[in-house]
């Protein structure tokens, strides 16, 4: 149990550098997900708290103590690779063994912890195998055993599940959560899927560029994006984005659209008169029917999930998805009318993309 | 008859010249080395021999001096192939896992060594053994069969190397191994398969070398089996050629059965080495 303090990190390959000075402050116990498109530099930050790359500028604390030229061997931490990188050559238990005995404990030790760890995972009957027996879940287990062994400060995921199948990611995704939950160790998980981050984070880092876009809790960052990456990022499917200008007097606002559709604002909206703007609403914020602010669609597709329907069309001349859970009739070239709640809309300038 | 069976006749009936060609001196060695002396010069010549004569091989020993050929040989081509692996696995090793200057400029080097024949070097090796007081000394044969095999085995290693992941290398760290530990206990059981390869190369790149050897190594005494052999043919009066056969066939020997055991380890070694 620890905490991480990650102090104005910068990281350059050569002339390129791919970090510019990041900041995060792990707490103890926590969670952390750090997620963003590949190449973000998220999967280089891990490996830099892991002590696997070289640390540019800035400080890396673990504990509160600095580990910027501590080797990984004395970091106490445990990593699971993308790859799983079990030791091919060894079985089951000698891979969970390995750091164990490394550290000199005795042999009936070692055992009673490599059992205790196959436990929780289900890997008891497993223990004698050697990796490439294993099935992709399994492998992924063992690697997760390997780490779980050594009852590290800190552990580092390294996009462990996006070598699963669609169901075994979602049963490891909740197992993963589970029992970090159990476990209180402090964790920072490296992913490119909003879901996975979404779903296990206690905070989710947005990483994009080498920077930090937005820091805060999933429903934060659902709710309150900071800017138009983060609110094109977070959220399957994702905000619908319309371009226009804001068009504003004393008491209310609204955006004009290129194709002079008026979409609603609350009055209290920042930004100025003839600002250029992007105006974004979820998918389920999209209603269905007339209301008070009616806007005239067109349907083109329909996919139905099952549990709901989503709807792609046209809205002001822009492309828009819609989510329902109720199962609307529709079918391509339906005019329909959309309303919505000027509570649920985001408004960015169209320059910088910051939320206004 | 399947056509299954059909197409196999036709295969072999196409590769029959091609075997016949390889098999036919070997054919000849076999059948002169059990023969006795006097059915060497029947004619026309026959494949069949009166007797078996192993006679031949107990009388070769002795006459030749092939016991201590057959030492000089195994010192030879083991000390240098260990050498070879001493030199090479460290420096594949680098070449494989870190960045630095040169890299591509030092395997563009290891190439052009491989483009000059021993021969070309023979006179300038010679001089440089003459002043290392080397000559008629088998370990003028370790050092220059270690470094004409240091090439092909630092390129054939790396190549290997590789393609085991680095990121066995890192968990192995964050489990607590040092460098050392990681190299002994991760990296290296997983390269085995490609040292056994490039071990069997350059063992019997050093068994059948010959003129290196016949440069540097002046007295009996001193003699490989390759120069042991020329000598019994080289320069005499009369040859004998039982003998002579006998010797090859036993010199052959350590080889084939080098071969057949590793050839396994060999196909995926080279696969991979092919595939990079």
């Amino acid at each position: 149990m620890a905490t991480v303090e990650i102090v104005d990190i910068k990281k350059s390959f050569g002339a390129i550098e791919v970090l510019h000075g990041v900041n995060i402050d792990i707490k103890d116990e926590e969670f952390v997900v750090l997620v963003g498109p590949s190449g973000c530099g998220k999967s280089t930050l891990l490996r830099m708290i892991a002590g696997l790359e070289d640390i540019s500028g800035g400080e890396i604390r673990i504990g509160g103590k600095v580990v910027n030229e501590v080797q990984p061997m004395h970091r106490d931490i445990a990593m699971v690779f993308q790859s799983y990188a079990l030791y091919p050559h060894m079985t089951v238990f000698e891979n969970m063994a390995f750091s164990l005995k490394l550290r000199k404990l005795p042999e009936d030790e070692i055992r009673a912890q490599v059992n205790r760890a196959a436990e929780v995972l289900n890997l008891n009957e497993y223990l004698e195998r050697s990796p490439k027996q294993l099935s992709g879940g399994q492998r992924q287990r063992v690697a997760m055993g390997r780490a779980l062994v050594r009852d590290p400060r800190v552990f580092l995921f390294d996009e462990p599940l996006s070598n699963l199948d669609a169901k075994l990611r979602v049963q490891m995704r909740t197992e993963i959560k589970a029992l970090q939950q159990n476990l209180k160790t402090t964790t920072v998980y490296v992913t490119h899927d909003q879901i996975e981050a979404m779903t296990m984070a206690d905070r989710i880092v947005v990483m994009h560029d080498g920077i930090i876009e937005q820091t805060g809790s999933p429903l934060e960052l659902y709710d309150f994006p900071v800017n138009l990456f983060v609110a094109d990022f977070i959220g399957s499917p994702s905000m619908n984005f319309i371009k226009g200008t804001l068009s504003r007097t004393e008491e209310s606002a609204s955006v004009i659209c290129d194709d002079a559709s008026v979409l609603p604002l609350k009055s209290s909206v920042g930004g100025s008169d003839g600002q250029k703007v992007v105006y974004g609403i979820r998918p389920e914020h999209l209603n269905y029917g007339q209301g008070d602010y009616s806007l005239d669609a067109t349907v083109d597709v329909v996919e139905p999930t099952g549990s709901e329907i989503e709807v792609f069309g046209k809205l002001a001349g822009h492309d828009f998805c819609a989510v329902y859970r109720e199962r609307h009739a529709l079918k391509r070239g339906d005019s329909i009318k959309l309303n919505i709640n000027p509570e649920n809309v985001h408004l960015f300038d169209a320059d910088s993309g910051v939320r206004l | 008859m399947t056509p299954r069976a059909k197409r196999s006749i036709l295969y072999w009936l196409l590769m029959s010249p091609l075997m016949i060609a390889i098999l036919f001196p070997f054919g000849v060695m076999f059948v002169t080395a059990f023969r006795p002396r006097e059915e060497l010069w029947v004619y026309p010549p026959t494949w069949s021999f009166s007797e078996f004569r192993w006679l031949n091989f107990v009388e070769m020993w002795d006459k030749v001096n092939f016991g201590q050929a057959l030492i000089n040989s195994l010192y030879v081509s083991i000390t240098s192939t260990l050498l070879a692996l001493l030199i090479g696995i460290p420096a594949a090793y680098a070449l494989s896992r870190f960045r630095f200057k040169g890299k591509g400029l030092y395997r563009q080097f290891l190439l052009v060594t491989q483009m000059m024949s021993p021969i070309v070097l023979v006179l300038g090796l010679f001089r440089l053994m003459v002043y290392f007081g080397l000559v008629n000394s088998p370990n003028s044969l370790v050092f220059t069969y270690a470094a004409f095999n240091l090439a092909f085995t630092i390129w054939m290693l790396q190549s290997y190397f590789s393609t085991i992941p680095r990121e066995l290398e890192e968990a192995a760290k964050i489990d607590g191994a040092s460098s050392f530990i990681s190299l002994t206990k991760i990296f290296l059981p997983l390269a085995v398969p490609a040292m056994a390869v490039t071990a069997i190369f350059t063992f019997i790149n050093s068994w059948n070398e010959f003129v290196l050897a016949l440069t540097m190594l002046r007295s009996q005494e001193s003699y490989t089996l390759t120069v042991m052999v020329f000598a019994q043919v080289a320069g005499r009066y009369q040859v004998e050629w039982h003998h002579v056969m006998a010797a090859t066939l036993l010199a052959t020997v350590p080889v084939a059965i080098l071969f057949s055991w590793l050839q396994r380890y060999m196909v995926r070694g080279m696969a991979i080495g092919a595939v990079k």
